[in-house]
């Protein structure tokens, strides 16, 4: 069984399909008035978290208080949480407000963004295979490539995201200081959205992350803001400034969807954002078009992370005030630059495995049979009103007949077919109404 | 002899290039819904694209053949069209005859052909100047024999 970045609550659910209608690859099912995930389908966009009008879908994040088991805290933040909070909040409030929750420490990954860039740079360079390489920064457009682009896996850059260079760097260092042993020290990833989550929980390449774990910014946002408040009030004493903490401006283009534009310089380059877009080129790529693309950034969300599911301000918001932060940073540091050329030629930047394809339906028929069942499918779907009303349970028409091949649905399930399916409907959603 | 067990047929318009590429994409979802080696998958669709391109671009009409037997994937793509004179200078690569137009929006590269042998385990073209060129692609669906 597959793990995913969110639970859906039974006890919650009140069988509105709008997460079935929101899934883009069509892995939910409601057929006893309870939304089901087909979890081998399911890449962790989040699109069903979004739309559940019953909040009954909640990402796999940790909650402060489970974090707190660790001797040494540790957040490790997204840089969109420093374009979250009103003009007065700068990067040293949120730093603080961090710490006044209940983190020992929290670590600003800006080397381990110069370093990634860096070696993004450099496979680019020495890549000799099919183009376009394509950025794994999103854990979602990785499953993606995993589920329905196996062909284009090797086209993924096998390069660790900063997070995780990071969850490295925050063990070492704080074991060395502390002098504790390195599983003691719990290094949170401060997140936009529960698939970065998951895929510290569980990673696409199948080997442990080097986090512990992650804290949607939704669930901090309140805690840093009112932390802020309280201490201006009693305080005025001078802060860091963003410059001291931030250094130059490479973390924060990293968090914004063309970030490696300026990594990847005199390359063809292309950003792409928002899962349908992402499709949309990627059947082209696999056609063979845009041969002439050689990097390709791509993001799950409309925008990039900055849109992430667990993120507060809409994304516009927040890319302006990151926008007006960068604004006062240099373009590149001295500091960092020396800090890179003393790790880049001693740290491992690769990611520890390699990424599979993930193939659906393990108990797959042969082909002959599996013919027979599409031919099926197409019957049964030709038979059925393709109103796509999804009331039997199945995002559309196609999808029942599908199922209804595979054994798993039962052509009773569609309305216009059964009195009874109509009848359960009515229990279940009328059955306070009169 | 191999047993046939799926077959399709496509009609590609000429000079249709907003809607090109619906039938391989189509081929694709019916290939991996059939779980095949993604690798093999690929190489149906380049085929299946430039033959589907081919037409688009020279000739008036096409009907792509998709069929599935237990042993290959077989494309057969014929056309009315203008046929090719000498079908060795076409299979080099870089050779083409496009208009710079067609170059212009990044069609017509001389790639199509050769393409379309890179990709396939056996293929066949017949063509005959001012009626029309065949084409017939077949990749193996057991790599190990």
């Amino acid at each position: 069984m597959i793990e995913h970045g969110f639970k859906i609550d039974h006890e919650k659910c009140r069988g509105k399909l709008a997460c079935m209608r929101a899934c883009p690859t069509g892995a939910i099912r409601v057929k006893e008035g309870k939304a089901e995930v087909l979890s081998d389908l399911c890449i962790d966009c989040g699109s069903c978290l979004r739309v559940c009008p019953s909040g009954a879908i909640s990402p796999t994040t940790r909650s402060l208080k489970e974090v707190k088991d660790f001797k040494y805290k540790v957040a490790v933040p997204s840089a969109i949480i420093f374009g979250h909070f009103p003009m007065g909040v700068t990067p040293a409030h949120v730093i603080d407000g961090l710490k006044s929750l209940g983190f020992d420490s929290v670590y600003a990954y800006v080397v381990e963004v110069a370093l990634a860039n860096r070696a993004i740079r450099d496979y680019v360079e020495n890549w000799k295979g099919r183009y376009p390489l394509i950025s794994s920064n999103c854990p979602v457009i990785v499953k993606l490539i995993q589920v329905s682009y196996p062909g284009m896996i090797e086209q993924l850059i096998p390069i660790y995201p900063p997070r995780e260079i990071a969850g490295r760097e925050v063990k070492q260092r704080f074991s060395e200081k502390l002098g504790i042993p390195k599983d003691e020290i719990g290094a949170i990833y401060i997140t936009s959205c529960q698939a970065k989550t998951i895929s510290i929980l569980e990673s696409a390449e199948g080997v442990k992350s080097n986090l512990d774990g992650a804290i949607g910014i939704s669930d901090l946002y309140n805690g840093i803001l009112t932390a802020t408040f309280q201490k201006q009030k009693k305080d005025n004493d001078q802060k860091l400034l963003s410059k001291d903490l931030l250094h130059g401006m490479e973390m924060l283009q990293w968090s914004l969807s063309k970030g490696q534009r300026t990594n990847l310089q005199g390359y063809r380059y292309m950003s792409l954002t928002g899962l349908s877009n992402v499709i949309q080129v990627f059947d082209d790529i696999e056609k063979g078009k845009l041969r002439n693309i050689e990097f390709l950034e791509c993001y799950a969300c409309w925008a990039g992370c900055i849109n992430g599911n667990l993120t507060v301000d809409n994304f516009y918001v927040t890319r302006t005030k990151l926008h007006r932060l960068m604004a006062e940073l240099p373009e590149n540091d001295p500091w960092v630059e020396s800090e890179v050329k003393r790790r880049y030629a001693k740290e491992n930047c690769y990611a520890k495995a390699d990424i599979k394809p993930r193939h659906l339906r393990s108990d797959m028929v042969d082909i002959k049979e599996r013919i027979a069942q599409i031919k099926q499918a197409e019957d049964i779907l030709a038979a059925l009103p393709g109103l796509n009303c999804g009331l039997c349970g199945a995002p559309d028409c196609r999808t029942l007949a599908a199922d209804i091949a595979l054994g798993i649905s039962q052509k009773t399930d569609c309305v216009f077919f059964s009195k009874d399916r109509l009848e359960k409907l009515r229990r279940i959603h009328l059955n306070n109404k009169g | 002899m191999a047993e046939e067990l799926f077959k399709k047929v496509f009609t590609v318009h000429g000079g249709n290039f907003d809607r090109a590429g619906e039938s391989s994409t189509e081929i694709k979802d019916k290939l991996k819904d059939l779980n095949i080696d993604a690798n093999l998958v690929r190489r149906a669709v380049v085929i299946a694209f430039e033959a589907e391109m081919n037409v688009v671009m020279y000739a008036n009409v096409g009907t792509m053949n998709f069929i599935i037997t237990d042993e290959e994937i077989c494309l057969e793509i014929s056309d009315e069209g203008p046929g090719i004179a000498d079908i060795e200078q076409a299979m080099q690569e870089g050779f083409s005859t496009a208009s710079d137009e067609m170059r212009e929006m990044g069609f017509g590269f001389g790639m199509g052909l050769p393409n379309i042998k890179k990709n396939s385990d056996f293929l066949k073209i017949e063509s005959d100047v001012g009626k029309g060129t065949r084409v017939f692609a077949r990749i193996r669906l057991n790599t190990d024999d």
